[in-house]
């Protein structure tokens, strides 16, 4: 009786073990695909990086260089702060859009320029790993790994379509480290996105810690 | 026999008859012709300061009496939405009754946005000598270049070669508000509901109320016709604003007066009916109502020019009044022991105390009539004069119509039987009522002000759903109502505009600061003509610019022999005549003007900034941003008006005490003794103190309309108590004034009922105290009564 008992539990055992292999075997030979990236995103809580800026602009004779600060507080404030060539400030937090250049200030309702607002809630649904925002107005392709991925983004409002043609951000794990964006009518810009030291301390443990939590469903 | 002797001659009943037709005829010819007001102004006091004179001259005459909030709701979808919010502006554009019709569809800014960059050096605020030396263009070119190669660069691109400093952008900036109204599908939509705005200015003025119903109409009809073949999931229309609730509370009041006055009538006649059994009796006893409402209109007609509406509705409860006097009338003039002399018997023993009661009851309102407030006064002459007509009525062509009151019996035996019941029965309640009316008096006074905290939209005539619904378009829209404005005085039109810029550049620190979050000027469409000198004075020569350019573009990727368009340009500026106010006719820009410059009744010229506050605003900081500046002045429109309306409640506590106070001296001069005016104003103080008390126990907020109230139960009850002293005085409590005294107050409860369940606050307001408190007087007046009645049936 007593080991009857045993060879069942044993042979339960086994055929458990089996079915848990089989579904790690499984789970890792996933594709990469958006919800993992949204995950590893929305890990990073709030961020600063420093940013290089090309712009390529048809009849201008070379490229607009501009240089400056990005920053992101989880949920919603987003922050660019031009240092060169001329120092400007955009910021959006909620449903508030403020410009600050040559001195003077402006805010604006962010929802009251659609196209506006699928841009900023693009970024700070990428960012917050907010998949649905993003999809509300993007069509999204994703490629590559969780240590090398580019998302393709093509804009579905007609309005923002007419400006933007395609968005490209590009990173590593939780990170965002390129956007590339070009418009109708040919100009480009190219984006390289370099964490703060500081911000990136805190940002390196979330990669590997993204990794293996990939592995561990 | 005697019959000729006692009734009245022929000759004067022809002549009695003869003058109340023909007072009766002129008074419904001068009805016709009056002009009925709605709008709260009225309300609004006659002698106000400066700064309630800014506000009351918005409110009659400024944007707000002309802005309509237009909401498409419902329906399938965003997109539906937006389909009929096109097409109802676009017909609301066409049809020329608007001013300025917006929806967030930009198309019909193009032309404006032309004239703009036409215009734009005589626009641009910050055109200084400065901004155009080599370094300032450089700054300039720097920043207009940064807004290419990024999603509004293509908005951008076409003009840089005519305008690389972006002036234009500039200006547009300034144009548009910062609590813009969400867009989507191309129009504006709300936040928080599935709807679409459209915000409208009529081209008539506010009070042209014919002209801005006829502007509803073409809203309404735009809108059938776009959702014709939505069927059943088409969107529905929703549309306030003052000019709309003006319309609707003219058309509301009106229809309600005749409701009350129809559903008043029935239920009164049914009442009368009970109690004579007779329709003659009945017809006769609608006579002194039906004169007294006419009355009261024509003489209000004839001193104020015009009726307001909520003097019309407050007509309906002068029904409750006057038609005691036919019920005292016909029943008092009963059993006269010779056929058609009961009138004179009634004219001897009962008509006294009629009269003292409608003294008293004149005493009372008169303290209305002295109001500041054209709106209360209106009420105060309304009710002397449609009392003392309906009295006269009942003193004078009852009498020939009836000379010996209503024959009939009816239920009055009955009706007799139970205020005789209640008489003997109610003194033993007289401790009790007493401990009820210390205890009333006790949470009266411990509530004190607090009680009194009904806010100037309890006055309001538009349902609390109507004030919510536009409160919410508002909020959509982001229009910025009952906040802060800034307004400037000037003797011309240029002082007042130099004014306006000095405090613009004021505020613009504030902005800078983040205090506020935008604000809206006139000068920014219609700059002083100094402002544009000075612009124009900046602007280089050819040469010179060409110079500074080639400087300024050094190392930039936009070569200066690029910009000759821009040299062309500047050197056309400096040629442009000024712009003035009858450029901007005609385009939507002129709607702006016309929305924040106005000139003043009183002489000179005035200019309004709206403020958007930002996230650290602070009025403080404001005054002290603006200070120095003595023609500018910071109104707080909800300060204001409800300071207006503490010094209104004020002065119609005191007006309803002067008025309280002429009634006991009228009552004590009549009575001549200290014991009869005691016993006679005391149910009627202890009447007013317990539904003061019932309020305050039902936590209702009490205001100015409900003071009215008060001095209406006064009124009212004054006829009950001085007919319980008249019984004292004569011993006599005979079945038929007590029938009287029943079915007179049957009748004022059952009326005042009615107003109390009516849709319109201000009515309801009166009502629901003057209901109660008129039933209270006349139990109250049984119950002090110190001689009870004499038991068993009185001499028939």
């Amino acid at each position: 009786m007593i080991s009857g008992s045993k060879i069942r539990i044993e042979r339960w055992g086994r055929a458990l073990a089996a079915l848990m292999l089989s579904w790690l075997f499984a789970s890792s030979a996933w594709a990469f695909d958006l919800p993992e990236l949204m995950g590893l995103l929305a890990q990073q809580k709030s961020g600063e990086a420093r940013f290089t800026e090309q712009r390529f602009v048809r009849g201008l004779e070379g490229p607009l260089d501009a240089s400056g600060v990005l920053s992101f507080t989880a949920p919603d404030r987003l922050v660019r702060r031009t240092l060169s060539p001329r120092p400007e400030t955009m910021s959006v937090e909620g449903n508030t859009l403020t410009l600050s250049r040559g001195g003077r200030t402006r805010t604006l309702a962010l929802d009251s320029m659609p196209e506006l607002l699928g841009m900023v809630e693009a970024m700070r649904g990428t960012l917050s790993g907010n998949g649905q925002s993003l999809q509300r107005y993007f069509r999204s392709t994703l490629s590559g790994s969780a240590t090398g991925w580019r998302l393709d983004l093509e804009p579905i409002d007609p309005r923002l379509a007419a400006q933007v043609r395609s968005m490209r951000l590009s990173g590593r794990g939780g990170e965002v480290l390129g956007i590339d964006m070009e418009f109708i009518g040919g100009d480009r810009s190219v984006m390289a996105i370099t964490p703060e030291r500081g911000a990136g301390t805190a940002a390196v443990p979330s990669a590997p810690s993204a990794a293996s939590a990939r592995t561990t469903p | 026999m005697t019959r000729a002797a006692a009734a009245p001659g022929r000759r004067r009943v022809a002549l009695t008859l003869g003058l109340w037709l023909l007072a009766l005829l002129a008074g419904a010819t001068l009805i016709a012709r009056t002009h009925f007001s709605a709008d709260l102004s009225a309300f609004l006091p006659a002698s106000p300061d400066a700064r309630q004179q800014i506000l009351i001259e918005q409110l009659q005459s400024g944007i707000a009496s002309r802005t309509i909030f237009i909401g498409i709701e419902g329906g399938r979808d965003a997109a539906q939405r937006a389909v009929v919010s096109r097409a109802v502006a676009r017909a609301m554009r066409d049809s020329r009754l608007f001013d300025l019709v917006q929806n967030g569809d930009t198309s019909d800014w193009k032309d404006t946005g032309t004239w703009v960059f036409d215009h734009r050096y005589l626009l641009a605020a910050g055109l200084t000598p400065e901004r155009f030396s080599a370094a300032g263009l450089r700054d300039a070119i720097l920043d207009s270049l940064s807004m290419l190669g990024t999603p509004a660069g293509n908005a951008l691109k076409p003009l840089l070669d005519r305008d690389p400093t972006g002036e234009t952008q500039r200006i547009a900036e300034g144009l548009i508000p910062a609590s813009s109204p969400r867009s989507e599908e191309g129009v504006w939509v709300s936040r928080t509901a599935p709807r679409a705005l459209i915000l409208a200015t009529t081209h008539a003025a506010g009070s042209d109320l014919d002209a801005i119903a006829l502007a509803i109409a073409r809203v309404q009809g735009a809108f059938d016709e776009a959702t014709r073949e939505m069927a059943g999931d088409g969107p529905s229309l929703e549309m306030t604003g003052a000019p709309v609730f003006s319309v609707q509370s003219r058309d509301q009041i009106k229809g309600e007066a005749i409701h009350l006055a129809v559903v008043g009538g029935i239920v009164m006649g049914a009442l009368l009916l009970l109690a004579f059994a007779s329709p003659r009796a009945l017809v006769i006893a609608l006579l002194p109502v039906a004169t007294g409402v006419v009355g009261g209109t024509a003489a209000v007609s004839l001193v104020f020019g015009e009726v307001h509406g909520l003097t019309m509705g407050f007509g309906s409860t002068l029904i409750g009044e006057t038609v005691d006097y036919a019920i005292y009338y016909l029943i008092q003039a009963r059993g006269a022991a010779v056929a058609g002399t009961g009138w004179q018997r009634w004219r001897d023993i009962h008509w006294p105390t009629v009269r003292l009661g409608l003294l008293t009851s004149v005493c009372g309102f008169a303290a209305l009539v002295f109001s500041g407030f054209p709106g209360l006064a209106q009420l105060g002459v309304f009710s002397i004069a449609g009392l003392v007509a309906a009295a006269l009525v009942a003193r004078f062509v009852l009498p020939v119509l009836a000379p010996d009151g209503a024959t009939g019996m009816g239920m009055r035996r009955q009706m007799a039987q139970l205020a005789g019941f209640l008489v003997r029965g109610l003194p033993r309640l007289r401790w009790l009522l007493s401990g009820l009316g210390v205890a009333a008096l006790a949470l009266v006074l411990w509530q004190g002000g607090y009680l009194w905290r009904a806010n100037l939209g309890a006055m309001s005539p538009v349902p609390k759903a109507m004030q919510s619904l536009d409160a919410e378009l508002r909020e959509d829209v982001g229009a910025s109502d009952g906040g802060t404005l800034v307004v400037v005085h000037g003797s011309d039109m240029q002082a007042t505009l130099r004014s306006t810029e000095a405090a613009g550049q004021r505020l613009e620190a504030l902005v800078d600061k983040g205090d506020l979050s935008g604000f809206e000027t006139v000068t920014r469409v219609l700059p002083s003509e100094a402002s544009q000198a000075a612009r124009i004075a900046s602007l280089p020569d050819a040469a010179t610019l060409r110079s500074r350019l080639a400087e300024a573009t050094q190392g930039l990727p936009l070569p200066a022999a690029r910009l000759e368009p821009f040299i062309a340009d500047v050197q056309a500026a400096r040629a442009l005549p000024m712009i003035r106010r009858a450029d901007l006719a005609g385009t939507p820009l002129d709607a702006v003007v016309g929305a924040l410059m106005f000139e003043r009744t009183a002489g000179g010229w005035s200019t309004l900034i709206s403020l958007h506050p930002g996230a650290s605003f602070d009025p403080a900081r404001l005054a002290a941003a603006l200070d120095g500046l003595p023609d500018v002045q910071v109104v707080n429109v909800g300060d204001e008006l409800s300071g207006l309306y503490k010094r209104y409640l004020r002065d119609a506590f005191v007006q309803v005490m002067l008025g309280a106070l002429a009634v006991v001296v009228l009552l004590a001069a009549w009575l001549r003794s200290g014991r009869r005016l005691l016993a006679v104003c005391l149910p009627l103080v202890v009447a007013v103190v317990l539904t003061l008390g019932g309020m305050a126990a039902l936590h209702v907020p009490l205001g100015i309309l409900h003071l009215v109230g008060l001095l209406l139960i006064v009124a009212v009850g004054s006829n009950y108590a001085l007919f319980f002293d008249q019984l004292r005085e004569t011993g006599r409590a005979d079945e038929d004034t007590l029938a009287s005294l029943m079915l007179a107050n049957l009748t004022t409860v059952v009326s005042f009922g009615l107003i109390a369940i009516s849709d319109i606050p201000a009515l309801s307001s009166i009502g629901r105290v003057v209901a109660p408190g008129a039933l209270l007087a006349l139990l109250l007046s049984a119950a002090f009564a110190r001689t009870a009645a004499p038991s068993g049936s009185g001499p028939r």
